[in-house]
């Protein structure tokens, strides 16, 4: 698989020529504002704030990165038809469509991971000022390794959030497919409703649709443990793998849906 | 020998229109071989189907219908890829890659080793004429430049079959020689070259066998010599230093004359009046010759007799748009492109 | 015209723009007068369901800024001076309150600080012990086996509103979680009987005395010098009621001084004097005092 392997490498490079590590940057400098600032204002609460801050700028972030690249992975090349030369090498189109992902999936892993380390060095920093009464007050350790949890689950999401802008970019222009994957994005962070809409609606029909949505579309608001884990509240690991194998299955549809699709275009 | 290119009934339709799709033959059912080691030339106005044969050649487009094979194994199998090489009409790569990059990137999906990759990028750069360029980013990179980067890159694999697409567009008089030299080159290594063009000079210099192809349809396939002439219809002869008096008395036997400049003059001549008969009487008026080029039938006159010859036999080939499009040729081809003296 | 544009010119163009623009903002901030949102209490968003659905999966970071807003609100209300004419000095504090709980259930702080300060009676806070209570009924609903919050409702029942039967019951409850220390029975079963006692409402502010929380512990401490207050006070009438009016049927200190070895005017434990009603006798903290507004010990403020 040496060509799914140098397609993969070769997308994390373009990520990096593009400029795209400099939003750690941006989010390194934004926690330690952040970190001074709210150290005033909060009555004793940076270290949830930070958490929370930190958490959430991950998950922003990334989407940011798996949305803008993962709708440009295909369609910019097509778009600017760097994609003729390629496919007359010895590569088939699925093993460029999973190359293709699989260097977003590098270059998203990264990119977590530095904004991760930077969120506990922050998290160090603020540690190091507190006596141990004000730590045993905390409800979560300030270094707390269940934060892992958290940013693991939100890879998955972002992951599968690429797995989606990957399969839009494979027929339809950037634009729409950035437009579609943030819609479906949203949509599913709404999808817990879905699934209570009997309690809401009286239509059957509108319920057993609303359940069938619930199931068809990507469940994003499971990924959320962050509340839980910031406030010190158990998050078994069974329920993380549990839901990473979600994602995985669900990955693995949308990547064989893009495969499928993009091996039967025509490139005019 | 079997063919290095085959083609049966190959036939490609595009849907246009926004309501009712109409199906619009780009390809209408091309039958043509290509034996190995020749150098093969596909040509056609703009529109005739050349970038779209090309393209089913090399699967980037789905046939409606027929048949395809390179090298004895059908269009699209990916093992046949390592032994073909191909260059796609106004190439564009990727803007954030030099050319080195480029060609060891598509070196790596060889699956070349690092030394062998470095040995093969640095000499075809070398051999299509890219120097300390080979280190700049691919987006600061001419037009001229970025077709002889996709050159290297069609020939990094050593292919058996070399497919280009319009090989000479965006090159400067002094590229477009060379690469008719690089062409020859592949030749004479016992390489299958398949080329498209809309220029017939091109051909004329290069090429063993032609195809010709106009609005989707073969026209005719063979030995250049064997189709039937590109009918010489005149010279055109451009002097300078000529006084006004010998101006006056040379246009009388010309179809026509126009001036360049003070004391430089265009004149075409018929072909009952060869222009040998002309210079002494340049000579004594004192002026010079600057070139001599006949005027042939231009590609698209040619054409347009192919096409109405198409048409007759088969009436309601593609449609009235279809015959605007083979019409609009290249704007204003003749005289012929040649060398000045 | 492209003269004008050039390079130099050009950047003191832009450059004279921004100042002019600087100059004509400080002019009109000083004739209209920005008023902050939070001051004049518009909340954009009020439903906490709806705000749920804004939020799509931040809503830990939405409740913390809410809860900084919320400590800001309460901040600049407590800095304000003159009379609360509306009663809307501190309007937003629960509904901001409200906000931060729902959209983060565990969130701890916001449910203690609203115990605290949303019964805590004007001008120190709106004085609205029920919306304490609503708030820290999410907090027992969220986290049930919580005994703390049993707790604070039961407190919030005894100090604010005097229903010493009802904060019995609750504290009964709070005994009941796993966890809860084993002063909470016998905290209950004194509620019944003497519930107006000092001694027990002195304990239970001593216990918050060790609380993490800087402002848990001002509270506490400000609430254990009214106790003393409370006990100087009764001390101070019961001499008064010994030595009676002077000639004229009035009370004075001075009156009482002449008759008993006091010196001087006596002081609050806040170091501010008391104040003797002339007509009635009846010692009372003076409202100029950081210890005003005293516990009412028959119910509610003062």
């Amino acid at each position: 698989m040496h060509v799914v392997r140098t397609v993969a490498v070769s997308v994390f490079r373009e990520s990096v020529r593009d400029r795209v590590p400099y939003n750690l940057v941006v989010f390194a400098v934004l926690l330690m504002g952040a970190s001074y600032v709210l150290g005033q204002l909060t009555a004793g609460q940076d270290v949830k704030i930070i958490k929370d801050l930190g958490l959430a700028a991950i998950s922003i972030f990334g989407l940011f990165i798996a949305i803008f690249i993962g709708i440009g992975l295909v369609s910019k090349e097509v778009e600017r038809r760097s994609i003729y030369a390629l496919l007359a090498k010895p590569l088939s189109r699925t093993q460029f469509i999973i190359g293709k992902y699989a260097g977003l999936v590098l270059t998203l892993s990264v990119n977590i991971t530095v904004m991760t380390l930077a969120l506990y060095l922050v998290l160090a920093y603020l540690g190091w000022d507190q006596t141990p009464a004000m730590k045993a007050a905390e409800e979560a350790p300030i270094l707390d390794p269940a934060l892992l949890k958290a940013v693991i689950l939100i890879g998955v999401e972002l992951m599968v959030v690429t797995a989606v802008a990957l399969f839009f970019s494979t027929f339809s222009t950037p634009l729409l497919s950035a437009a579609l994957t943030f819609g479906l994005f949203v949509a599913g962070r709404f999808n817990a409703d879905l699934r209570n809409f009997d309690a809401v609606v009286d239509s059957r029909l509108t319920v057993w649709v609303a359940r069938a949505a619930y199931h068809v579309l990507p469940d994003f608001a499971a990924f959320d443990v962050k509340t839980e884990v910031v406030h010190g509240l158990p998050v078994p690991l069974a329920y993380v793998a549990a839901t990473t194998a979600y994602g995985g299955l669900y990955i693995a549809a949308l990547v064989a849906a893009a495969a499928v699709v993009f091996s039967r275009r025509d490139f005019k | 020998m079997a063919a290095a290119i085959r083609t049966e009934a190959l036939t490609k339709d595009y849907a246009v229109g926004f309501w009712r799709k109409r199906p619009y033959r780009a390809l209408d059912a091309l039958t043509l071989d290509v034996q190995a080691g020749e150098v093969f030339g596909f040509l056609g106005p703009n529109g005739a189907g050349k970038t779209t044969t090309l393209k089913l050649l090399m699967q980037l487009v789905y046939p409606t219908g027929g048949r395809a094979e390179i090298l004895g194994r059908p269009v699209g199998d990916v093992a046949t890829r390592r032994r073909i090489g191909y260059l796609p009409e106004n190439p564009s790569f990727y803007d954030h890659l030099t050319a080195e990059e480029l060609l060891h990137y598509f070196g790596r999906l060889f699956g070349y080793d690092a030394a062998d990759r470095r040995r093969r990028v640095s000499s075809l750069l070398d051999r299509v004429g890219i120097g300390k360029e080979r280190r700049l980013q691919l987006r600061k990179y001419s037009k001229g430049m970025v077709q002889r980067v996709g050159i290297a890159q069609a020939l990094l694999n050593d292919p058996e079959v070399v497919f280009l697409d319009e090989p000479m567009s965006g090159l400067d008089p002094i590229g477009r020689r060379d690469v008719r030299a690089l062409i020859l080159e592949l030749r004479d290594q016992g390489r299958t070259v398949f080329f498209s063009s809309h220029i017939l000079a091109d051909a004329e210099a290069l090429c063993s066998r032609v195809a010709i192809v106009a609005a989707g349809r073969l026209a005719s396939i063979g030995r250049l010599s064997d189709l039937h002439a590109f009918h010489l219809r005149g010279w055109e002869v451009v002097v300078s230093g000529l006084p006004q008096d010998a101006f006056d008395r040379i246009r009388q036997g010309a179809v026509r004359a126009t001036q360049i400049s003070p004391g430089r003059y265009a004149f075409e001549l018929p072909l009952d009046q060869p222009p040998e008969r002309l210079l002494p009487d340049l000579a004594a008026a004192g002026g010079s010759l600057v070139s001599i080029n006949p005027v042939r039938d231009s590609l698209e006159d040619f054409f347009m007799q192919r096409v109405a010859a198409v048409g007759a036999r088969d009436p309601g080939a593609r449609g009235p748009e279809a015959q605007n499009n083979a019409a609009r040729g290249p704007a204003g081809q003749s005289p012929q492109a040649g060398g000045s003296a | 015209m492209t003269s004008l544009l050039s390079r130099p010119a050009g950047a003191a163009l832009a450059v004279a723009a921004l100042a002019g623009a600087m100059l004509v903002q400080s002019a009109r901030d000083r004739w209209y007068p920005r008023v902050e949102s939070i001051r004049t209490g518009v909340l954009y968003v009020r439903s906490p369901a709806a705000m749920q659905r804004l939020a799509f999966g931040f809503r830990a970071l939405a409740a913390d800024l809410y809860w900084v807003r919320a400590i800001q609100h309460f901040g600049g209300a407590r800095l304000e001076t003159g009379p609360d004419t509306a009663g809307q000095r501190y309007a937003l504090l629960y509904p901001l309150l409200d906000l931060a709980t729902t959209l983060d259930p565990w969130f701890n702080i916001a449910y203690r600080f609203g115990a605290i300060f949303l019964g805590e009676p004007p001008p120190g806070g709106p004085g609205r012990p029920d919306q304490a209570i609503a708030l820290l009924r999410k907090a027992v609903v969220a986290m049930p086996l919580k005994w703390q919050y049993y707790y604070d409702v039961g407190f919030v029942y005894y100090w604010r509103l005097r229903d010493y039967k009802t904060a019995s019951e609750w504290f009964q409850r709070a005994a009941e979680q796993p966890d809860a220390p084993n002063w909470l029975p016998s905290l209950a079963a004194s509620m019944l009987t003497r519930s107006d006692d000092r001694a027990t409402a002195r304990a239970m502010w001593q216990r918050l005395l060790q609380s993490e929380q800087d402002w848990i512990r001002r509270t506490a401490d400000r609430s254990l010098l009214q106790i003393d207050a409370l006990d100087q006070i009764d001390r101070l009438d019961e001499a008064i009621r010994r030595v009676g009016p002077d000639p004229d049927g009035r009370f004075s200190w001075a009156f009482l001084a002449s008759r008993t070895r006091l010196r001087q005017v006596p002081i609050d434990p806040a170091q501010t004097p008391y104040e003797l009603d002339p007509v009635t006798g009846r010692v009372r903290v003076a409202s100029t005092s950081p210890l005003f507004p005293m516990p009412d010990e028959t119910g509610g403020g003062q």
